[in-house]
């Protein structure tokens, strides 16, 4: 086990005593109400005061991991994965954030863990969407099936994408395996820092994955493709298989086009949400913009885009509260002032973010904007 | 009486008017119903959360009963239609981990009626066991 001076060390978060240029872009920050954190002044606190400091301190369960400030930073410090260590140390000493939604996604994702679970989680493929037991490629619907289960009830599009996925790739001649025992990938587990669903989560995954033969897989969730690619091989071992988002594999194909003829789709005006693990964390900027411009859709640049995104809110489903909201109508204003008749992301979770943020009754008209998954705006012009 | 063990325990959340009076009067009458069962007293079965029965699965109970106020007779008027809510979310992601739906239970029981929550308890506690698959 680490310790707090370790962990400072290991990440080289000693160079935040001499800097703070990131409380400036913190969203945290910003919009902090008791009281007044930073990155800067809680590594200062693991410095100066230790442990106990720490702990206290509202950012070790509120920070985003956003990367927002990694980005600016002029030292290269990666203050997610300082904040990600310290939240293992403060969990291996009995802390942990506030579950959001009644814990019910942390309890899914540890009933997981049990190897002899058979879960029923293909029932959203149809008789119209062509499926192998045997295939080059795996698609990877993540938690999109349990997603509809709770969020239905506020439209979220849930296994419309999982379904708009397998669509397209139907369309591009594959015919992908789904796997009735995947587990979720322990993205949110991991950021947590908890380590042992993670661990357990991965291992299952592993195992299952490896032994299909396939070599490449396709997800429509950034935070699995980022915990596939980069968390896997750092934690538990190489899957060996080259794990793609979406977009990727769409940006291969310079016929795009071709493929997907755009129809009447002239007229509609859009604005792009770059999700923080496929932009940030994975870099994936452009090939989403070109697939919104191939569809013919005009878009319309938010102030905040590209590197400078803004996270939308909440992170591996620990402490939304005021803040958060906070994040979120900012950012759903931002949309809406672009005039922009729909707000694309590439992410099921900031749609769930979003969404939920605009059952507030208060802000009203002025946080409602159409919201959409890039994922079924190309598989809606097929 | 054999000591229940955790994987045979099947917790009970009662809310604490009609459900739980109906529950102290089968305690009152002596009316036998399952060891098995583990009493839990809510303030009103609206406050359930799939979280928390999901949370009873996670640590390893056979199964999960809400007993709640009948149809129009909540005290804080919309419990007991809130809970059927989520017990029917919560059969859905049952349904999705591969758990057996069954293994939720949901009854109503009119305050001081005991003889019904027995009938009807071991109904539920029946249904529960056969049903078991996994755990």
């Amino acid at each position: 086990m680490n310790t707090f001076a370790e962990i400072v060390q290991s990440n080289q978060a000693w160079l935040c005593l001499d800097c703070g240029k990131c409380s400036s872009v913190c969203p945290i920050t910003l919009h902090l109400v008791d009281g007044y954190t930073s990155p800067r002044l809680l590594v200062e606190g693991a410095v100066n005061s230790g442990e106990d400091r720490v702990l206290e301190d509202p950012l070790l369960w509120s920070c985003l991991t956003c990367q927002r400030c990694s980005e600016i930073c002029p030292s290269g410090v990666q203050f997610s994965e300082f904040i990600q260590d310290a939240r293992q140390l403060a969990q291996e000493g009995g802390q942990r954030g506030e579950c959001t939604h009644g814990g019910v996604i942390q309890s899914w994702m540890k009933s997981m863990t049990d190897p002899a679970l058979e879960q029923n989680r293909l029932d959203w493929i149809d008789d119209e969407l062509r499926i192998a037991s045997e295939s080059d490629v795996i698609y990877f619907p993540g938690c999109l099936p349990y997603y509809d289960t709770v969020f239905g009830k506020i439209d979220v599009e849930g296994t419309g994408i999982a379904k708009a996925a397998v669509k397209i790739l139907n369309h591009l001649g594959i015919e992908p395996m789904v796997l009735k025992n995947e587990r979720c990938c322990g993205h949110d587990p991991y950021w947590q820092g908890d380590m042992d669903t993670f661990r357990k989560l991965a291992e299952m995954n592993l195992e299952t994955l490896s032994q299909t033969g396939a070599k490449r897989l396709i997800t429509t969730c950034p935070e699995c493709a980022f915990t596939l690619k980069s968390t896997y091989p750092e934690q538990v071992g190489d899957l060996g298989l080259e794990v793609l988002h979406i977009t990727e594999l769409l940006a291969e194909d310079e016929n795009f086009h071709n493929i997907f003829p755009n129809n009447d789709s002239e007229s509609l005006s859009v604005t792009y949400h770059d999700p923080c693990r496929l932009g940030r964390f994975m870099g994936i900027y452009q090939q989403p913009r070109d697939m919104i411009d191939n569809l013919g859709c005009e878009l319309i640049e938010m102030g905040h885009h590209a590197q400078t995104s803004i996270c939308c809110g909440t992170s591996c489903w620990t402490n939304c509260g005021q803040l958060n909201k906070k994040v979120q109508t900012d950012r759903l204003k931002e949309a809406r002032s672009t005039g922009a008749e729909k707000l694309i992301t590439s992410c099921v979770k900031c749609q769930i973010h979003y969404r939920c943020a605009q059952e507030d009754p208060v802000s009203g008209n002025e946080i409602q904007i159409d919201i959409q998954d890039l994922t079924t705006l190309i598989a809606e012009r097929i | 009486m054999n000591k229940t063990t955790a994987k045979e325990k099947i917790i009970l959340f009662t809310c604490n008017w009609h459900a739980f009076s109906s529950l102290e009067a089968a305690g009152i009458k002596n009316l036998v119903y399952s060891p098995a069962l583990v009493p839990i007293r809510i303030s009103c079965l609206g406050r359930i959360t799939p979280g928390i029965i999901l949370k009873a699965f996670e640590g390893g109970a056979a199964g999960v009963c809400l007993v709640g106020c009948p149809e129009g007779e909540c005290h804080y008027q919309n419990g007991n239609r809130e809970a059927h809510e989520v017990f029917e979310e919560s059969r859905n992601l049952l349904r999705l981990l591969g758990y057996n739906e069954n293994l939720l239970q949901y009854h109503l029981n009119s305050a001081g009626d005991g003889e019904s929550f027995q009938v009807n308890i071991d109904n539920l506690v029946k249904n529960i066991q056969e049903n078991r698959k996994i755990r």
